[in-house]
């Protein structure tokens, strides 16, 4: 027996493709078939949250209330005149066919924004009441918040955030961010970032709303018009940051006004003396 | 080619030899397998897809080596050995190996 | 901007891990190739004694090891192709690269202890430390056998 010594030159344990190509290959099919069932379970989702009876909704809104408040940056305040008119304007706005028992929430905060989390809450914080100054245009702000809770847009949110978290662990064995708390995660990734077509829905049902109240829609998008014109302003950035602002959104609804016969010229209605104090 | 676990081949003299030849494959399960061998762990019984899979891996571990073998001008590979092992989460490496070996 | 640094920042080290990586295994293929034709002329079988052996005087035991690391890169591929199933290519080259170091140590060890032939090899493979999400996975790769003389 004798050793003849040879040299294995065709590598056969190595597969002959590049890298990045198998890279590219698996990134391909692994986002498009995720895509394609979290898509199939966002429907599901839609097709279950209108079937939500209001006490599970009001018990899922309560219990994710706190991280709310953290997500507006600021602390609850308890007696400030200006609660019980807030509280009485948004009753006001609520739609006859609705429900649910609606909360304000006054919150002390630098940061502009207004918020709905279901369970009929409804955040509004100091520095936004600066900004406004007139009933009407706050009462669109508060009713396109209603118009959130009312198409239970908030709930939606949730549900596709439960998607994407069940998903997650489900792949990586961990819950996503590590929170204990799987709501209280979803609430900061999702609740307050509806889609554009979420946000029309919302912006409707708002003007509508602020029609039934006033019997016209005057002066209620002056803020949002005074608003943009400060875009840049790092206080009133967080308000466009989760409603995003065009000029569109206006023009839409002047144009939605003008199908369905709302007048869009009406009396400003000052705010109460509270607020000049 | 022959391929056998013993230290030549019965009935025949070995004539020369070419030296280690090696095959090797890493294969990983998908999740779905998974979901389902997760399934099966609670009323137990053979995993099916774990099976197949590992089948197949090994054929192609064997395939390889043998791919080396035939490089080298060998009709033989004596004294193969197979390694299993786990090389990370949810991945094994089939691994074969022998002598080649050129017999009468 | 910051958040957007973090969020990116896994993406920077895969590649990174595949700029560097894909150099150093450049480099070491071609390190293997040469150190594989100098030890070419010594003779390794996976058999024992039950063939006929050349004469010889002494023997002693060579081992020949490697531990290695999968690169960010090669980490992320897995990570993926765990959850689509199949053959696991970025892995091969780093198994193959194991092997063929870990045999080319062994015959360097028994080149310079004179050795005439090396008998008996055996592979063994094994997953040091953690293979899961934490700590550091790595692989051994360790082979043994018999250098006569």
């Amino acid at each position: 027996m004798t050793y003849k010594p040879k040299e294995i030159t065709e590598e056969v344990n190595i597969s002959k493709i590049h890298p990045l190509t198998n890279l590219a290959q698996l990134l391909g099919t692994v986002v498009g078939v995720s895509l394609a069932i979290y898509i199939a379970l966002g429907l599901a989702v839609d097709a279950i949250v209108p079937r939500i009876p209001i006490e599970t909704e009001k018990a899922i809104g309560d219990s994710s209330i706190a991280s709310a408040y953290l997500l507006l940056g600021g602390t609850p305040i308890e007696n400030d005149p200006r609660i019980s008119y807030l509280q009485e304007l948004l009753n006001s706005l609520q739609d006859p066919e609705d429900k649910i028992p609606l909360t304000l929430h006054f919150l002390k905060s630098p940061i502009v924004n207004a918020a709905a989390i279901p369970g009929g809450h409804v955040l509004v914080t100091t520095a936004f009441l600066d900004e406004v100054k007139s009933e009407n245009e706050l009462a669109f702000v508060l009713a396109h918040e209603l118009g959130h809770l009312r198409n239970r847009d908030g709930l939606r949110g949730l549900g596709r955030g439960l998607v994407l978290n069940l998903g997650w662990s489900l792949v990586f064995g961990t819950s996503g961010g590590g929170d204990s708390s799987v709501v209280g995660t979803v609430i900061n990734l999702s609740s307050l970032n509806y889609s554009r077509s979420q946000e029309s829905a919302a912006d409707l049902s708002g003007l509508n709303a602020v029609i039934r109240r006033y019997g016209h829609g005057g002066h209620s998008l002056d803020l949002f018009k005074r608003l943009q014109d400060e875009e840049t302003d790092l206080k009133v950035t967080e308000y466009f940051y989760s409603h995003p602002f065009s000029e569109n959104r206006v023009k839409k609804l002047e144009k939605n006004a003008d199908k369905n016969g709302w007048s869009m010229q009406g009396e400003k209605t000052a705010l109460p003396q509270v607020f000049s104090q | 080619m022959i391929l056998t676990t013993l230290e030549g081949v019965p009935g025949k003299e070995i004539l020369e030899h070419y030296g280690i030849v090696q095959g090797s494959t890493v294969r990983a399960k998908n999740i779905g397998k998974d979901f389902l061998a997760g399934m099966k762990n609670i009323i137990g019984g053979e995993l099916k897809g774990y099976t197949e899979l590992l089948q197949e891996a090994r054929q192609e571990a064997l395939d390889r080596m043998v791919l080396q073998g035939q490089q080298l001008g060998a009709n033989a590979i004596v004294n193969i050995r197979f390694a299993t092992s786990s090389v990370a989460q949810g991945a094994a490496e089939l691994f074969a190996y022998g002598t080649a070996v050129r017999v009468s | 901007m910051e958040d957007l640094i973090f969020i990116l920042s896994p993406f920077f080290v895969i590649g990174f891990g595949y700029l560097i990586g894909a150099y150093f295994e450049k480099q070491h293929y071609e390190s293997i190739r040469k150190r594989e034709r100098q030890t070419l002329h010594l003779p390794v079988v996976n058999y024992g004694c039950k063939q006929p052996l050349p004469e010889a005087r002494e023997a002693r035991l060579v081992v020949g090891e490697v531990v290695i690391s999968p690169d960010a890169f090669k980490t992320f591929v897995l990570a993926l192709r765990n959850l689509v199933g199949g053959r696991v290519t970025v892995y091969e080259t780093l198994l193959d690269r194991a092997r063929r170091e870990s045999l080319l140590r062994l015959k360097e060890e028994a080149i310079a202890w004179g050795a005439t032939q090396v008998l008996n090899v055996r592979y063994e493979t094994a997953t040091i430390g953690n293979s899961s999400q934490q700590g550091v996975a790595s692989l051994e790769v360790i082979v043994y056998g018999t250098a006569i003389r």
